[in-house]
C-alpha cells in the first residue's frame, strides 16, 4: 500500500485534538499565574491554549455532522477505556501542574516536555482523550470488528465515544468520524 | 425481483475505492460530504432504475452466456462466482484513507455503501473506468466567456454502478463490470474441481476427469462447466439423447464400458451441448443447419 493510503489522515486537526485534551493543564495554569511573565501575556495564553483547541473540536465535531461525515462500525469486541482517563490525570495533569515553573529554565523544560507528550498523544493516536467528553458523559471504548471471512474488513480497532454504558459483540452502530480512527457516537 | 433495501431510509452512506498497489487488492473508505452523498445515493437509485427497465424479472447471470453491454442478472450473494464482491459487501469496519486518492493511479474500482433504518446494506460497485480517466485528460471550464483549463483534481463518477448487492442477491446491470471486478476468470478457474466434482455426480455416465483437467487450462471450458452446474438440470439428462445430440452437432466422443469419453479438442464443444448452446435447424429440407449460441434464453411455452 501506497503512503497515502498508509497513513492517517487528519493531521492538523489530531494535533488540534491532543492540544484540547490538554487544555485543562492551561486552565489550572492560568489559576496559579506565573512570576516570570505578566498576567495579562501569561493569562491570555493560556486562554488561547483553552479556548482555541477546544472550538476547533467543537467545529470538528459541528463540521462531521453538517456533512453527514458518519460510518458504520460493526463490534466484535469492544475494551472500554475509563482507566486510560485516569492515567492521563494522573500521569500528564497532576505531575505537570505540581512543577516548578519558577525559572525560565523550569518553564522551557516544561514546555518542552508538553511538546513531547503532545508529539506522541499525536503520533499514538491519543487525541480521543478528552476531559471534555467524559464531563459530558461520554465514555471511551476501543471497538475491533468480529472475525469474519472477508479479507477486506478493517484489522485495527477503531476508538468510539459514546454515551453507552456497555457495547456488546454484534452491535452496529453509527458514529460521526472525528479522525480516521476516532468516532463520536451522538444520536442514539 | 425487488431489493432489499429501503431507499428512504439511508442512515450512512460511505464511499471508498478498490486499489492494487501490487501487494494485493485492498478496499479503502473515503470520506466525502453531504453533497456527494446525496449524489452518490441517486447514481444507485439510477442504477436501480435502469435494472428494472432491462428487465424487472432477471434471468441468473450464466459465466458462459455472451452478454450486452447493459442487461439485468442476478446471482445470489452465496454464490461461489459472487466471492469476490461477497467479500466487500460483508466487510466491516473498512479502513479510512482519505490520502488514498492523492495517488489515484492504482484505483481499478469505487464503491458506495449505504444502511438504511434497519441496518440492510447495499453496496454499489463500478469499474474506475471514466473515475481514472479522467486523470489523463485536461478538463476545461467556462470563467467568464473564456474556457480555462481545470487545474484541481476532478474526479468523475459514472451515471450507474456496474452491479448492487443486498444481503440475498448480486444485482448485476453491466456484466462486464462484474466480471472485472469479481475476478470472474479467476473464480471459474478455482471453481472447476468442485463444479466438475457436482457435474459428475450427476451425469454418471461421462468420464469428467480429462474435462476437469482441460477446464483447469481453459477459462472457455471452466465458464462452460460453471454454467452448466448453475442449471441444475444434470440428473435429468439422458444418456442416449446425449450421445444422439452430440453426433447431430458434429461432436465426436466415445464409449469405454459404458462411460462416454470426450477426446481433449472436443470438450468445449461437449460442453457446449450439455450447455444447451449446440444446435440443428433444417428448415430447408435436406440442408441441416448446426449453429452455436453464444447467448440463448430458455422460452417459457
Amino acid at each position: 500500500m501506497t503512503n497515502a493510503a498508509r497513513h492517517e489522515g487528519l493531521k492538523a486537526a489530531r494535533l488540534l485534538m491532543v492540544l484540547s485534551s490538554i487544555s485543562p493543564l492551561f486552565v489550572l495554569w492560568a489559576i496559579r499565574g506565573n512570576s516570570l511573565i505578566p498576567d495579562r501575556y501569561f493569562l491570555a495564553f493560556c486562554v488561547v491554549m483553552v479556548v482555541a483547541p477546544n472550538a476547533f473540536l467543537w467545529l470538528r465535531v459541528r463540521t462531521a455532522r453538517i456533512q453527514q461525515d458518519r460510518r458504520q462500525i460493526v463490534v466484535g469486541t469492544a475494551e472500554d477505556h475509563r482507566d486510560h482517563l485516569l492515567v492521563y490525570l494522573f500521569a500528564m495533569l497532576l505531575p505537570f501542574y505540581a512543577a516548578n515553573l519558577g525559572t525560565w529554565r523550569d518553564l522551557a523544560a516544561s514546555l518542552a516536555a508538553i511538546g513531547f507528550i503532545v508529539f506522541l498523544f499525536w503520533n499514538l493516536n491519543l487525541h480521543y482523550m478528552n476531559i471534555v467528553f467524559a464531563a459530558r458523559g461520554y465514555r471511551v471504548f476501543t471497538v475491533f470488528p468480529p472475525p469474519d471471512d472477508s479479507p477486506f474488513t478493517g484489522k485495527g480497532g477503531q476508538v468510539l465515544i459514546t454515551r453507552r454504558v456497555f457495547v456488546s459483540p454484534g452491535d452496529r452502530l453509527v458514529a460521526y468520524r472525528l479522525s480516521d480512527t476516532v468516532y463520536l457516537e451522538m444520536d442514539r | 425481483m425487488k431489493l432489499d433495501f429501503d431507499f428512504a431510509t439511508v442512515a450512512v452512506t460511505e464511499f471508498g475505492v478498490g486499489r492494487d498497489d501490487g501487494e494485493g487488492e485492498r478496499f479503502l473508505l473515503v470520506p466525502v460530504d453531504g453533497e456527494a452523498q446525496s449524489d452518490l445515493r441517486e447514481i444507485v437509485a439510477t442504477t436501480w432504475r435502469n435494472m428494472q427497465e432491462l428487465e424487472p424479472t432477471p434471468r441468473r447471470y450464466e459465466p458462459a452466456e455472451k452478454h450486452a453491454p447493459s442487461e439485468h442478472f442476478y446471482l445470489p450473494i452465496g454464490d461461489d462466482l459472487a466471492e469476490r464482491v461477497r467479500a466487500v459487501h460483508q466487510a466491516n469496519n473498512l479502513t479510512v484513507a482519505g490520502g488514498t486518492l492523492s495517488d489515484p493511479a492504482n484505483v481499478f474500482c469505487y464503491f458506495v455503501r449505504m444502511t438504511d433504518g434497519q441496518g440492510r446494506r447495499l453496496t454499489g460497485l463500478r469499474r474506475a473506468n471514466q473515475f481514472k480517466g479522467i486523470l489523463k485528460s485536461r478538463l476545461l471550464r467556462f470563467v467568464s466567456d473564456a474556457l480555462t483549463l481545470v487545474e484541481d483534481d476532478v474526479f468523475k463518477l459514472d451515471n450507474d454502478f456496474d452491479l448492487l448487492m443486498d444481503a440475498s442477491n448480486v444485482h448485476i446491470l453491466h456484466p462486464s463490470g462484474f466480471e472485472f471486478v469479481g475476478h470472474l476468470q479467476d473464480a471459474v478457474l478455482r471453481a472447476v474441481p468442485e463444479n466438475g466434482k457436482a457435474v459428475q455426480g450427476d451425469l454418471t455416465f461421462v468420464e469428467f476427469a480429462s474435462i476437469q483437467t482441460y477446464a483447469l487450462k481453459h477459462a472457455r471450458a471452466a465458464r462452460l462447466l460453471a454454467s452448466i452446474r448453475s442449471q441444475d438440470e444434470g440428473k435429468r439428462i439422458d444418456k442416449a439423447s446425449l450421445k444422439r445430440h452430440c453426433k447431430t452437432n458434429g461432436i465426436e466422443i466415445r464409449e469405454t464400458k459404458g462411460k462416454i469419453i470426450v477426446p481433449e479438442d472436443q470438450v468445449v464443444g461437449f460442453l457446449e451441448v450439455l450447455d444447451r448452446r449446440r444446435y440443428e435447424l433444417e428448415l430447408v429440407k435436406g440442408s441441416p443447419e448446426r449453429f452455436k449460441a453464444g447467448s440463448r434464453q430458455k422460452l417459457a411455452k
